[in-house]
Order: C-alpha cells, then sequence, then structure tokens
C-alpha cells in the first residue's frame, strides 16, 4: 500500500473516498456541498491535467442530476448551460418555464399563509398562545378563523422553500407549523426539515437541538418497528457529521450519541464507515474532553469496534487504530498515519482536522510505546513519528512536561528512559476499595426514598 | 371288517370321504341352509335326522375299532396275558376305556350340535391321552377322533358362515374353545393325522393286514379333499371376481372409494387389499376428476400402512406413494381447472362426478398436497432413521431423497400455480411449509450436491414453466438459491418457520465459511434469547447451527470465537445428545419408554450428522490453545485458579496428568493432551506434530491450511506460555533469542510482548536500545497482598450485585442511581481483550460474557428436557 502511495498519491486515497457510500443517506441539499468540496478539490491541483477535467465535468454532470429535482432553478440552469456548453443567456425555455412555475406556486402559498403569518408575527396573538397545540388551534380557529388547511400550507410552503435553498425562510416556516399542528406525521417531517435546514444554514446551535428533538422521536415513535429506526438513525448519523465536524461545542454530545448502544449498533450493523469520523472525533477529543474518564473509556470502544468490523470496513484511519492498538505494530501504525492524513486531507468533513488529527495520533503512538518500552533511542523515535531529530526532542520534551509521563532525556545515549513505576498493591487495594462507601450510601439513600 | 370300516370312515367324516357321500352331505347341508331361513327348529331336527343316520354307523365302527385296538393294544403290551383282558383289565386298559368312553361323549355331541359339551369332553380326552402316549404316539382312537372332530367343525364354521342364524352363547363359546384345543392339540400329533387323513383305513389297520379297498379310498379321497379345499376356495374367489369384473368401472369408482374411506382407521381392515382394489380402479379411472380422487386416496392408504409404531413404511410402498404424487403432481400441472386445496366441500354425490359450472373456474378437490409432501419426506426420514448408516442399504435409501426432492419441487411450484389466483384463497402458510422443506433438504448441503438436486428438478418441469419465488436463474448457485427461499420466508413467515429459515440460512453460510455474516445474523437474530421456548426440533437445528458456527470459526483461525461458540455443546458432554446424533445411556435417569421413543424419532439420519470426534478435536485444540497460556499465567497465583475457560478440558487434563504411564497417543483425545503437556513446557515444535498427526483433520476441506494456521497459533501461544512460565526466572531476555526459538519474526516477537505488556499481563518492559524484554523484580505478591486485594474485589462485586438488585426492583424506573465510576465498568466492559492482572480477577466470567461475540442461549437445558 505504502509503495503504490508513493509512486501515485491519488487513487489510493481515492479509493477510501466514502462520497458513494455518504449519499444515500444524505438529503440532496446536504450532498450539494461535498460535491462543491470535490470540485474544489479539483481545481486545487488543477495543472493543465486532462483527467482532472474530465472529472470535473463528471462532477458537474452529477451536481445538474442531483440538482435537476430541486427549485434552484437559476442554479440549475446554469449547469445545465455549463455542462452543455452554452451561453448562459441562452438558456433553454424550459427553465425559465419551471422558474415561473415556482414563483407562481411560492405566490399562492405566500397568499395561503399570509394571514396566519401576520398573526403569528403580532405579539398579542402569540402571548395567547400555549403550550397545549389542539387548545391553540381551537383559540385560533374561534378568533380569527384559521383553519387547518392554512397549517398544512405553512408546512407546504416551507418545503418549497426549502427546495429553493431558502432554508433560513424555510426553518421558520416548519417551525410555525410545528407549533401549530397536530399531525403527529407531519411534525415528525417537519423537524427532519428544520434539522435540515439549520444545518444547511450552517445554525449549528438551534441544529443541535432538532437534532435533539429528532432523536427523542426516533427513540420514541419508532420503538415498535426496528426496520424504520435503523433507517432513521442511520440518516441521523449521517446529517449529525455536519454539526460534529463543524461546532466544537456539538462534539461532545454527538459522540454521546454515536456510541449510545443504539447508534453504535446502527454504525455496526448499517453504515461502519461512519468509523472513520467516529474514529478520527475520538482520537482529535483527546485532551479537548473535560473528562478523561469518558475519552478513555471511547477509545477502548472504538479499538473494540474496530476490530469487531475490520472485515467489513477498513480504511487507513481504522486500520492505525488496528495496528496500534490490537496489534501493537508501530511501524504499521506510523505507515497508516500516513495514508490516513492523506485520506482525511481530502475528506469533506474532515479536511480541517487533519492535523489536529495527527497530532494526536502522534500522542497515542507515543503514549503506548512508552508504556511498553523502558528505553527508546530518540532517533528512532523521531523517525517513527516522522519528525526530525530536532522536532522530536521538542516535541518528546513538550509531550513530558504535558503529560507528566515519568520519562527523561538521556541526552549522551541519545535515548529516552521511562520509569514505569510498578503499581503498589495497596495502591491497587485503595483503588478498588474507593467507590465503596460512596456507592452503598447512595444506595441506601435510593431504598430510602423509595 | 375292512367294508365295515369303510362304512364308518365315511359315516364319520363326512365332508371329506367319499364322492358321492359329500355331494350328498353338501346337498344335505344346501338343504339345511333352506330351511333354516324357514325355520330354525326344523334345522334342528333336520341336523339331528342327519345325525342319526350316521349315528348308528357311528356306533357300530368304535365297537368296532375298540375291539380291534384292545387288541392290538394288549397285544402290544402285554402278550402272556392276552386270554384275561376281558376279565381283568390293566390300568392302561382302564384308561382306554375312560377314553373310548370321552370320545363316544364328544361324537354325541357332535350329533346334536352341543359344543359345549364337545369342549368339555375334548378337555378331558386330552388329558387322558397324555398318559396313554405311547413312544410320543397318540392312540389312535384319539387320532381318529380329533381329525374327524377337526373336520365338522371346519364344516359347522363354514356353515356357521352362511347362515344368518346364530349360535347361542354357550354353542359359540364352546365351539371357540374347540377351534383353539384342536389347533394347538393337533399341532403335536400333526402327523399322525395326516397320515391318518391320508389313508384313514390303512392308518386304523396299519398293525392289521392290508385291506382290499383303502388303496383305492387313498386314490380316490386325494383328489376329492384336494378339489374340494380348491372349489371351496375358488368359490368365494369366483364371487368374488364377478363382483370385481362388475364392480370397476369408471361409474363406481366413486363408490369404492367410499367404502375404502369409511374402513380407514377401523380394525381389521386389509390395506394391502385396498391398495390393491385401488391400483386396480386407478386404471379404469378415465377423468382427471376420478384419477385424482383415486390417486390422493391411494397416496394416503399407503402412508397409512406406515403410521402406527415406529416401523416406517415399507420401501416399496414409499416408492409407489412417490410415483403417485408425481403422477398427481403431473396431472393437475396438466389440468388446470382442477385444484386441490384444503378446506374445498366434499363431494357427496357417489354417481356421477362433479362437472364444472358456467360459473366456476375450477373443480376443487378436498385434500392437502402439502401434508403428502410433509408425509413422504418424513416417512423417508424415518426409514432413514432405521437403517443401518453403514451398509449400502442406507445409500440406497438415500438416493430417493432426489426423488423426493423432485416431489417437493413440484409441489413447490404447484402452490405458486395456485397463489396466482387471489379467488382459490390458499394460505400463506401452505406455500411456506413447502419451501420451509425445500430449504430443509439443502441448508447442510454443500453448495455442489444442491446444484446437482436443482438441476435434476428443473429438467423434470418443461423448460416454459418458471417459478416465481425461485426462479431458474438464480437456483443455479446453491448460495443464491438458499437466500432467495430465506428471503421469503422471512417475508412471508413468522414464528418457527422463521426462524427456523434463519438458523438454516446461517448454518448454510458457516458451512460456506462466510463466518462473519453467519455470526452477524446469529447475533442480530436474537435467537439465543429466545430459542428455549421453541419446540425441540428447532432447538436442535439451533444447536447444530451454533456448532457449524463454530467450526467455521475455526476454519477461518478464530480460536477464541470458535472456543467460546462450542462451549456450550461442547463443554456439557452431552453433545450426541444435543445435536440429535444419538441418544446418550444415562445411568441414573429415568426415561419412560414413551419419552425414548419420541428422542429416538428426533434422530437426525446419518447423512446430516456433524462428525462429533471432528468437532471433539476442534473444541479439544481450542481449549488447549487459550487454556495453556492462562495455566501458565496463573500457575504461580493460587487465587486466579477460579478462571476456568473450558472445565471439560481441564478435567481431561488433570485426568492425563494423573496417569502413571503415558503410552503413545491413539485416540484425538490422547494427541490433545500430549500436543498440551508439551505446549505447556514450551516445546511448541512438539506439540505442533502431535496436533498435526491427528487423523480427522483430513476431513476438513483445505487441511493443510488449517494446519499452518494451527502451526502457527501454536507458535504464538508457545511464546506466551513461554513467557508466563519462566518470566520470574529472567531479568532480561534478548528478543532475538526468542525470535530464534519460536521461530518467528522478530517484529511479531515484540507485538506479542508489546501487547502482553499492554494488558498487563507480563509485568516487563521492552528496551527499544538492545532489542530485550526487561522483566521487573518484585511484583510477586505475598500470599496476604493476593488475598487483600481478593477481599476487596469481593467487595466490590457485592456492592455491584446490591446496585443491581435494587435497579432491578426499580426497574430502571428512575435513574435511581448513576454507577459514579464509569470508568472501571467501562474497563471491564470493554470486552473483547483479554483483561489485565487486576481485570481479570474482577472481571473473571462476567468479562467472557461481555465479549463481542457470544452465543448463549438456553438451548442446553431445554432441548434435553425435551
Amino acid at each position: 500500500m505504502a509503495s503504490t502511495t508513493a509512486a501515485n498519491g491519488a487513487p489510493s486515497v481515492e479509493e477510501y473516498d466514502l462520497m458513494l457510500k455518504l449519499a444515500p443517506h444524505l438529503d440532496r441539499h446536504m450532498i450539494f456541498p461535498l460535491l462543491e468540496f470535490s470540485a474544489g478539490q479539483l481545481v486545487d491541483e488543477e495543472s493543465g491535467d486532462v483527467k482532472d477535467e474530465q472529472k470535473a465535468r463528471v462532477i458537474t454532470q452529477a451536481k445538474y442530476s442531483l440538482l435537476k429535482n430541486t427549485n434552484m432553478t437559476d442554479y440549475v440552469a446554469n449547469l445545465y448551460c455549463q455542462l452543455e456548453g452554452l451561453d448562459v443567456d441562452n438558456t433553454p425555455a424550459e427553465f425559465s418555464e419551471r422558474r415561473q412555475k415556482v414563483f407562481s406556486q411560492l405566490e399562492t402559498y405566500e397568499q395561503e399563509t399570509k394571514k396566519i403569518t401576520e398573526l403569528l408575527a403580532r405579539d398579542d396573538v402569540v402571548e395567547k398562545l400555549r403550550s397545549d397545540k389542539v387548545a391553540n388551534l381551537e383559540f385560533l380557529k374561534k378568533e380569527y378563523d384559521v383553519t387547518i388547511e392554512m397549517v398544512n400550507a405553512l408546512y407546504d410552503l416551507g418545503n418549497l422553500q426549502y427546495s429553493c435553498g431558502n432554508y433560513g425562510d424555510a426553518s421558520e416556516l416548519l417551525y410555525r407549523f410545528r407549533i401549530l399542528s397536530t399531525d403527529n406525521d407531519k411534525v415528525a417531517y417537519a423537524t427532519w426539515g428544520r434539522l435540515a435546514c439549520e444545518i444547511l444554514g450552517m445554525q449549528w446551535e438551534s441544529a443541535m437541538e432538532e437534532l435533539q428533538k429528532v432523536r427523542e422521536s426516533i427513540d420514541t415513535k419508532l420503538a415498535n418497528n426496528p426496520l424504520a429506526q435503523l433507517q432513521h438513525r442511520t440518516s441521523l448519523i449521517h446529517w449529525a457529521l455536519f454539526p460534529l465536524f463543524n461546532y466544537d461545542k456539538a462534539r461532545e454530545p454527538l459522540l454521546e450519541l454515536f456510541f449510545n448502544a443504539g447508534y453504535i449498533n446502527t454504525i455496526q450493523a448499517n453504515c461502519p464507515w461512519i468509523l472513520r469520523y467516529l474514529t478520527v472525533a475520538v482520537i482529535t477529543s483527546r485532551g479537548r474532553a473535560k473528562n478523561q474518564g469518558i475519552q478513555q473509556k471511547q477509545m477502548k470502544d472504538i479499538v473494540r469496534i474496530v476490530k469487531q468490523e475490520s472485515y467489513e470496513y477498513q480504511d487507513p484511519v481504522t486500520r492505525f487504530v488496528h495496528a496500534l492498538c490490537i496489534d501493537f505494530d508501530f511501524e504499521e501504525a506510523q505507515n497508516q498515519l500516513v495514508l490516513a492524513e492523506e485520506v482525511l486531507r481530502s475528506d469533506f468533513f474532515l479536511l480541517a482536522h487533519a492535523d489536529d488529527f495527527v497530532d494526536s495520533a502522534r500522542h497515542l503512538i507515543f503514549e503506548s510505546y512508552c508504556k511498553i518500552h523502558a528505553r527508546i533511542s530518540l532517533k528512532d523515535l523521531s523517525a517513527r513519528l516522522g519528525l526530525n531529530d530536532e522536532d522530536a526532542e521538542k516535541w518528546i520534551v513538550n509531550l513530558i512536561r504535558d503529560t507528566r509521563l515519568d520519562a527523561k532525556i538521556d541526552y549522551k545515549e541519545g535515548t529516552v528512559v521511562m520509569n514505569h513505576p510498578p503499581s503498589s498493591v495497596y495502591q491497587q487495594v485503595i483503588e478498588r476499595t474507593k467507590g465503596g462507601f460512596f456507592r452503598t450510601q447512595v444506595l441506601s439513600a435510593a431504598v430510602a426514598s423509595r | 371288517m375292512s367294508r365295515f370300516f369303510r362304512g364308518g370312515d365315511d359315516s364319520s367324516s363326512e365332508s371329506s370321504s367319499d364322492d358321492e357321500l359329500y355331494s350328498g352331505s353338501e346337498e344335505e347341508e344346501e338343504i339345511n341352509e333352506q330351511k333354516a331361513e324357514e325355520e330354525s327348529e326344523d334345522d334342528e331336527v333336520a341336523d339331528e335326522s342327519d345325525e342319526e343316520s350316521s349315528d348308528s354307523d357311528a356306533g357300530d365302527h368304535k365297537k368296532g375299532t375298540s375291539r380291534f385296538l384292545l387288541d392290538v393294544e394288549s397285544s402290544e403290551s402285554e402278550e402272556s396275558d392276552v386270554e384275561g383282558t376281558t376279565k381283568v383289565k390293566s390300568a392302561k386298559d382302564k384308561r382306554f376305556d375312560e377314553l373310548e368312553a370321552t370320545i363316544t361323549a364328544i361324537q354325541n355331541g357332535q350329533k346334536i350340535n352341543d359344543w359345549g359339551s364337545i369342549a368339555n369332553e375334548l378337555d378331558k380326552l386330552n388329558r387322558q391321552v397324555v398318559k396313554l402316549q405311547d413312544g410320543g404316539k397318540a392312540p389312535k382312537i384319539y387320532i381318529k377322533c380329533v381329525a374327524e372332530l377337526e373336520d365338522f367343525m371346519n364344516e359347522t364354521l363354514a356353515k356357521q358362515k352362511v347362515t344368518p342364524k346364530k349360535m347361542n352363547a354357550t354353542n359359540a363359546r364352546g365351539l371357540n374353545a374347540v377351534k383353539q384345543r384342536i389347533k394347538k392339540g393337533n399341532k403335536d400329533y400333526q402327523d399322525q393325522i395326516d397320515a391318518f387323513r391320508k389313508d384313514a383305513d390303512g392308518f386304523m389297520e396299519s398293525d392289521e393286514e392290508e385291506a382290499p379297498l383303502p388303496k383305492v379310498q387313498k386314490v380316490r379321497f386325494q383328489p376329492v379333499s384336494g378339489e374340494a379345499e380348491e372349489e371351496d376356495d375358488g368359490g368365494f374367489a369366483t364371487v368374488g371376481k364377478g363382483g370385481r369384473t362388475l364392480q370397476f368401472t369408471p361409474e363406481s369408482i366413486f363408490k369404492h372409494l367410499r367404502t375404502i374411506m369409511e374402513s380407514r382407521g377401523k380394525k381389521n381392515t386389509d390395506r394391502l387389499e385396498q391398495i390393491k382394489i385401488m391400483e386396480k380402479l386407478l386404471d379404469v379411472a378415465v377423468t382427471p376428476y376420478q384419477k385424482i380422487r383415486v390417486l390422493m386416496t391411494l397416496v394416503s392408504a399407503r402412508f397409512d400402512l406406515g403410521s402406527g409404531g415406529a416401523a416406517s413404511m415399507p420401501l416399496e410402498h414409499w416408492k409407489a406413494a412417490e410415483r403417485e404424487l408425481a403422477a398427481l403432481l403431473t396431472l393437475l400441472e396438466k389440468e388446470r381447472d382442477h385444484v386441490v386445496i384444503e378446506g374445498a366441500e366434499e363431494w357427496d354425490d357417489d354417481d356421477k362426478a362433479p362437472v364444472l359450472e358456467p360459473g366456476q373456474k375450477y373443480i376443487k378437490v378436498p385434500g392437502s398436497i402439502v401434508s403428502y409432501i410433509e408425509r413422504l419426506d418424513d416417512e423417508l426420514t424415518r426409514s432413514l432413521q432405521s437403517i443401518d448408516p453403514h451398509t449400502s442399504e442406507y445409500i440406497e435409501r438415500l438416493t430417493d431423497e432426489g426423488s423426493l426432492y423432485n416431489i417437493i419441487f413440484q409441489g413447490l411450484l404447484y402452490y405458486e400455480m395456485l397463489r396466482k389466483d387471489a379467488s382459490l384463497e390458499v394460505p400463506q402458510e401452505s406455500l411456506n411449509r413447502v419451501i420451509q422443506r425445500r430449504l430443509d433438504h439443502v441448508y447442510f448441503k454443500p453448495g455442489q450436491v444442491v446444484k446437482i438436486l436443482e438441476e435434476n428438478s428443473w429438467k423434470q418441469v418443461p423448460s416454459s414453466v418458471d417459478s416465481a419465488i425461485t426462479p431458474r436463474t438464480k437456483s443455479n448457485d446453491a448460495g443464491q438459491l438458499i437466500n432467495v427461499l430465506c428471503n421469503y420466508l422471512f417475508e412471508n413467515s413468522d414464528g418457527i418457520i422463521r426462524a427456523r429459515a434463519m438458523l438454516c440460512q446461517i448454518y448454510f453460510l458457516a458451512l460456506h465459511d462466510d463466518y462473519y455474516r453467519a455470526r452477524d445474523m446469529m447475533l442480530t437474530s436474537h435467537l439465543q434469547e429466545n430459542i428455549a421456548n421453541f419446540d425441540v426440533t428447532s432447538q436442535i437445528l439451533y444447536n447444530r447451527t451454533l456448532v457449524q458456527v463454530g467450526l467455521c470459526a475455526f476454519r477461518k483461525g478464530l480460536v477464541y470465537d470458535a472456543q467460546n461458540t462450542l462451549q456450550e455443546i461442547c463443554g456439557s458432554g452431552r453433545q450426541k445428545e444435543l445435536l440429535a446424533q444419538g441418544v446418550m445411556i444415562q445411568r441414573f435417569a429415568q426415561i419412560s419408554p414413551e419419552q425414548e421413543r419420541l428422542d429416538k424419532q428426533r434422530q437426525l439420519p446419518f447423512h446430516m450428522h456433524i462428525n462429533l470426534e471432528l468437532l471433539e478435536c476442534v473444541y479439544l485444540t481450542c481449549s488447549m490453545l487459550l487454556e495453556i497460556p492462562l495455566l501458565a499465567q496463573t500457575g504461580s497465583s493460587p487465587d486466579v485458579k477460579k478462571r476456568v475457560i473450558s472445565k471439560t478440558y481441564r478435567r481431561m487434563l488433570e485426568y492425563h496428568e494423573r496417569q502413571i504411564f503415558t503410552g503413545p497417543p491413539e485416540n484425538t483425545r490422547d494427541h490433545v493432551m500430549q500436543a498440551s503437556k508439551a505446549l505447556a513446557a514450551g516445546e511448541w515444535k512438539k506439540a505442533t506434530t502431535f496436533i498435526h498427526s491427528i487423523k480427522i483433520w483430513d476431513l476438513m476441506p483445505n487441511t493443510d491450511e488449517i494446519k499452518v494456521m494451527l502451526a502457527k497459533q501454536i507458535q504464538e501461544e508457545g511464546l506466551r506460555t513461554y513467557l508466563f512460565t519462566y518470566a520470574p526466572f529472567y531479568d532480561t531476555l534478548a528478543i532475538e533469542t526468542l525470535s530464534s526459538m519460536f521461530e518467528l519474526d522478530s517484529r511479531k516477537v515484540s507485538a506479542v510482548i508489546s501487547k502482553m505488556i499492554s494488558h498487563e499481563e507480563l509485568a516487563a518492559a521492552l528496551d527499544q536500545v538492545t532489542e530485550t524484554v526487561i522483566f521487573r523484580k518484585g511484583v510477586e505478591l505475598s500470599r496476604l497482598q493476593s488475598l487483600a486485594l481478593t477481599l476487596s474485589d469481593k467487595a466490590s462485586a457485592l456492592i455491584e450485585t446490591n446496585e443491581r438488585t435494587l435497579e432491578q426492583r426499580t426497574q430502571g424506573s428512575t435513574n435511581a442511581f448513576n454507577r459514579k465510576d464509569g470508568r472501571q465498568h467501562g474497563g471491564q466492559r470493554g470486552g473483547g481483550q483479554r483483561g489485565g492482572r487486576g481485570g481479570a480477577r474482577t472481571g473473571g466470567n462476567t468479562q467472557r460474557q461481555a465479549g463481542g461475540t457470544q452465543f448463549t442461549g438456553g438451548a442446553l437445558g431445554a432441548a434435553v428436557r425435551g
């Protein structure tokens, strides 16, 4: 693998492109940024390569067929022209027709929802609304002649707006719809829709809220339909990738979500490629997480899952974990790390985290290396970490300082000497009995409260 | 003298003496019959007169005989006292007199048809005759009497059959008693009686001079009696035959069928006879409807032959049933307007067949093809169960499976056809059952065999026909076929059939080395949780599947998984029972005969067996690879001994170690045990040789690969064992040395060591500069220290148990308390990897259960319990 990479970097990275696997679980609008990204990557490397141009065309074609069915008519028309080599002014008539149709549709829906939108904009009305949806609807019906059709029109308009790419408006409309509607199915759809809007509008905070709502509805409403639950969860996992890698605060709750039994099973059963993202997320979150314990646990889990799924899914990232934590083959881990970096750099979600990942991965290597070894030659270590001697030395010094590792550099010998104090038996006994009293107290309190 | 004799003979054996006389008596009989029809009293009178006429003869004859006999006997026995016989009788003579008296009484009884008294007298006679036996020969008069009596009895019986009038109870009882006595008694004197029958006069006179007539009579007598008998039999047959030629017309078929159906299940029905009749009926059947009806009744009649008791259906009938079922299916295939479905209305009119009415599309015949198919299948299994599998007979019988499979296939096509028409409302279940049967015949077979089966069944149907569920194109590949069949059942069935389909597919996948899919399916099916609720056959299938998955894991080199999976079945020591491959003889268990019979019925035919020896071999080898390093690891500290992976293996090892003298290994077990010993001592090469010399590996596909895999595993485990065992005695060890010692790559060696260090199994560290392992000192715990550790473990386990108990009671309604130290739990739940030094102690068995790939089901107990 390493040799092919050295000769020609591109193919091996392409091999690990997850685009085709991700796409079925994403919304049309969400695939678009991914395609943009792929196109962007080609531009960067543009050195007059014919092959690249072909690929660019393929991507444009993909974009076109992707958006053909949406209502972003102007953009689609542009794409069409680009594909056919037409002038922008010569857009075929069908596009303008469609455009006209969309506008008229928008018009009608807006007419229909005008009243309700106005009502909801009025403070005095909003104040009177309660948490009870049925009562709200009743109240609006009585006072202002709001019909259920009008409420549903909100939903339709939201849908249309979304299709046109007006995510902000769509989100707002769906929000209003959700306040009033009593139709559970539609409310669930609206929640999904809002999640999509927020993701596409990069409103991460509210996206997280919506995500939580979707999760709840999946857990409760679909409890007796395992297949639908699986499918919904798969989609949710894929959608959640956007906030996971773009919004730092989302990381912890999302990791918690991913490691939830139901979701981890979904990943294992239905979409093992998510493991790459999960692994990167876990590795990069070291030191960042407040609770080191959780991170360690997650790391252990990810190692276990990578091992279990190794027959089904492998890429440099998971192979890195496998080599390091299961086989303890440091050379192989190093090789895979190089590959993994490349993969990361060509991945839409992971691009921004590539450096972070490499750094954390090095830490990880060093950590387990030190754990096992008593004496390491600096030279060898620097080679292993992929750094030159001087950098490596600096890096190690920093590391020793940061992690309070019990290690010393013997400069004359050119080695790092590790000191592994054997864990004292007394310490072990103390460790094990530490929580006992507290736990017993909690237990007795729990018994007493019943 | 001779004349006189002749007369006596005639009179006493009316039925079989003289030609004229016989005919005469027959006439008389006929008269009797007629009379009896009119008046019963007349009958008696006639009888009496009849008897009376012969009475005088009989009386004469008696005198004659006795006189004669007396002479003979006396002359034989007491030659000196010939003169004095008249006056002074010896004891023997007295007995003879008594005998004679009894015989007279019997003859009198015959005359008046008093069977009650005849029976009594006969008893007496039999008792008397025992004393009078002369060198095994009974007195001649006795023989004569008995022979006559028999004839008379037969005659009476024959008469009884034709006359509607019944005998009175005592008489009937007497007659029966006589019949039985005679049958019994006559056996003893059969040759004498025969001799008498052949030549009554000659027999009686055997000691006297030859009579002039007997010869003639003999000549005359024989053909007559033969003729008479023949005629008698023939007479009945003729009636039957006459009836048959008349009866077997297409029109009367239904009547016949009805009588046959009605007699079904009753006692004393001659099923074979019925089958013969139906075979004839089938020949005359013209319309499809008739043919269908006859075929169906015929097939069920054949099945009736096999019902009851454990005996299976006779082979020729099975074959016939198979042919007829095939004919039926072909017929149904041709005649599309006739359908056989369950729940159709019975056609009550025997005289005319149902005709297609304008509004109707089909003529519906009640019946269930699927039941026939299932029955046929079951019968084959039953007969396979009863045949010794090591004979060629078994193989011959097994070839019938092909034709059976064809039937199943045809049945499937037929049901598919029926399902196409929604108006027929064929239940989904029937189709499911057929598919299940088809699946049952393919799931345990290797791909090539399935392919042949499939090809044959496709050959027999016209090429225009195609199956909707299993299209022709998809049947070529066994895997695809299984997949299609199983998917169909997943979608369209539920409960047991679905579970069985799942298990069949897993079995097939495992058999074809698709371990991961098989494992994933096994885990996602959640069958291990509820298999205990299924019936025993499904549980057996589950066990078989489990074993097959385990074997598959082994072939893949996944020793840990293989051992884990096989543990439950093989660790129990009841493999035979759990896999239904033989009944274990339990010494103390009380099994009712009923239970035993059920157990026997459940046994799988031999060709479906999983080789138990191979299974044991795999299990033991896996156990060895896991246990030996573990033993080495725990060897020094006493408190870790609890952790046992395989009890069975440990027991065997202990037993083996206790042996004073161990000879060269003979069986599989010996091989593994000696390999274990060698491995424990670090002699991995010896261990490899032992393991490789096990013959049974040859049964596995890719034997060589497996041997290579095993050698590799042994090398690694040998290294681990070596390190565990000898770590306390070394300060440092060069990796290079280890590498040459175990012939492993030094990178591999350091990887193994790193793993051990990382999992805290080994208190050591690597020195990269000198390429050595440095063992830390002072890590061995004192007794007190290790006990303290154990105590702390116990304490925390106690807390945990308490928490769990409370959790169960609250049923998680509120998170009354969260486990605060998630980290420690994480460590234990982490599973998958072998626990560290500390972890091993806390974790113990729970850790193993938390591991990723484990199938623990309740199949065990329930399957055995039945």
